[in-house]
């Protein structure tokens, strides 16, 4: 495992307790997951996804990443409609270990951009992770 | 690392290998390292993989009275056991079966190996050395003849396994064509101890002596090898180095666990346990006559074995993706209509195969058998239910976690094409 140092968390974007992040990118705002937690789950071998279309309010789980050896919910960070889904970790999974931050999983218009705000910066979440 | 736990000798050697560490069976092992668990797993079908399982406990058997005792306790008739003749074990020759207490429920699964008429040893698994050795002293009483000790941690133990196993071992073998020579599964060669356990030595290049054994438990081609505690690190070094050529790697126990699973081997005290014997797909165990109806000798949980009256049944199981429900206290097993019919034993992703229309295919399937010119598995949700009643092959059941749902199919079998049992001069 990563010693939390060598953990790669970009300042560009905001973080969540449950090691989800978000990005925005213009109207919209991409999710995915942290390096750490890609680094704890081990090899991902499938990434369930929910539909264009659907709504959910922050915090709700919309989708689960199955590692080698567990199953993980995913929590959304922000409220808001699913605009896009990343189709490339359906046939490519190990996506998501290779560069978390490339590999976002799905793509949502937010209810309240202001959501972001509450999300935790690199330097927040790296101290989370410390503990 | 939590208090109480074990260690191996090679936990230094993981921790600086960043591997994701993980309790099991009270030792700190690793789960997997950075090369990740897939690739680990995959190694070991189109390659090798080494895995550090020095936590498996070793005891020695001496004495007259010792072959009596283990047809006591022990499933597998001695008398009976070897090729299809079903001749007696012999020296250089080894069985898998398990000890079984009197209400027929599992103690633990283990590997006994014969190095003459009054000479034995048997490995168990992690943290199963003492209360196998208790148990069989406890049965021997104070009837003289059989000495049981009891070698926990004081002996290092690898498994090479692979199809490239063989050409790896041999790299640094003295005498690779002697030990190679008749070497079929479940036999074995040499001492890591010649004081303890007298054979015919095999000596690695550097004058090591080891025993090698053409076995393990992943389902494919390889050895299981035994040295003294303080030589473990130089034969691991060693065939890392020389499995170099052949992308060896070393594997943790998560592959360790997928590739078993779909070998359609059971976890000890996971797939099979304190419950009674019976129904599963390891019946091969026990010392059936040759119409079935009887066994062959008497031994420890026989008569409860012979007991009339239905019994749950563990079965294997396979998906169609690699999506799995994790056991957990909510995890259960229904049939298509939600009722609920049995408990989840193990669930895990074989990581080689995926299915062709229907069919299960395997990495290692030949291309004449119907695998694709590019054949990239995503891996199959497989593993262990255990249920009410018999479900023939090809019955869908469902996996749940009280969420989420997952269609699975009972099977005979899992991984195809697997390797263990290839001749050894196909391997070199």
């Amino acid at each position: 495992m990563k010693e939390l140092e060598a953990l790669n968390l970009p300042d560009n974007i905001g973080y969540t307790d449950d090691h989800e992040w978000a990005q925005i990118t213009g109207e919209t705002v991409r999710i995915g997951v942290s390096d750490y937690a890609q680094d704890q789950l081990g090899d991902i071998v499938f990434v369930e996804m929910p539909a264009v279309g659907d709504q959910f309010s922050k915090g709700d789980e919309f989708g689960t990443l199955e590692s080698v050896k567990a199953v993980s919910e995913l929590y959304i960070p922000m409220s808001g409609e699913v605009v896009a889904v990343n189709t490339a970790l359906e046939d490519s999974p190990e996506l998501i270990n290779e560069d978390p931050y490339a590999a976002w999983i799905i793509e949502i218009k937010p209810a309240d951009a202001g959501e972001y705000q509450q999300l935790h910066t690199a330097a927040a979440y790296l101290d989370l992770l410390k503990g | 690392m939590g208090q109480n736990m074990n260690i191996t000798p090679l936990h230094s050697w993981h921790v600086n290998q960043n591997a994701n560490m993980a309790a099991f069976g009270g030792y700190e092992m690793p789960l997997w390292y950075p090369t990740g668990a897939k690739a680990e797993h995959l190694a070991v079908i189109t390659g090798a993989g080494l895995f550090d399982t020095s936590h498996m406990a070793v005891l020695s058997l001496h004495g007259p009275a010792v072959r009596a005792l283990l047809q006591r306790c022990f499933s597998k008739d001695l008398e009976r056991c070897i090729g299809p003749q079903k001749l007696p074990l012999i020296a250089g020759r080894c069985v898998y079966g398990v000890f079984l207490d009197t209400a027929a429920g599992v103690i633990d699964d283990a590997i006994v190996y014969q190095y003459g008429d009054e000479a034995y040893m048997i490995v168990v698994n992690a943290s199963m050395g003492g209360p196998i050795t208790a148990h069989l002293r406890s049965e021997q009483g104070d009837t003289p003849g059989a000495m049981i000790s009891d070698h926990t941690d004081q002996v290092g133990k690898m498994d090479l396994q692979g199809p490239a196993s063989a050409r790896i071992l041999k790299r640094i073998l003295k005498d690779p064509a002697a030990v190679f020579e008749k070497m079929i599964y479940f036999s074995f060669k040499g001492s890591f101890n010649a004081d303890l356990l007298p054979a015919e030595p095999v000596y690695l290049l550097d004058g090591t002596p080891v025993m090698v054994s053409r076995t393990g438990y992943t389902g494919e081609f390889g050895f299981e090898l035994f040295v003294a505690p303080r030589h473990i690190d130089t034969l691991w070094h060693q065939l890392l180095a020389a499995g170099e050529p052949d992308n060896i790697v070393a594997c943790g126990l998560a592959a360790r666990d997928s590739l078993r699973a779909g070998a359609v081997l059971p976890l000890s005290h996971q797939d099979i346990g304190p419950w009674r014997f019976g129904c599963n797909p390891w019946l091969f165990v026990l010392p059936h006559s040759e119409n079935g109806t009887t066994f062959t000798k008497d031994f420890i949980g026989a008569p409860a074995l012979e007991a009339k009256g239905d019994i749950p049944c563990t079965l294997p199981f396979a998906g169609y993706d690699p999506r799995k429900i994790p056991v957990s206290d909510k995890s259960l097993v229904t049939d298509q209509d939600g009722k609920p019919i049995g408990s989840i034993l193990t669930c895990t992703t074989d990581m080689a195969i995926d299915r062709i229309d229907g069919a299960i295919v395997s990495l290692a399937t030949p291309r004449e058998n119907d695998r694709p010119e590019s054949f990239t598995p995503r891996g199959l949700c497989c593993g262990f239910v255990r249920l009410e009643r018999m479900l023939p092959a090809g019955t869908e059941v469902v996996l749940t976690d009280g969420k989420r749902k997952l269609k699975v199919e009972i099977r005979d079998d899992i991984r195809p094409d697997r390797t263990a049992r290839k001749p050894m001069q196909s391997m070199l």
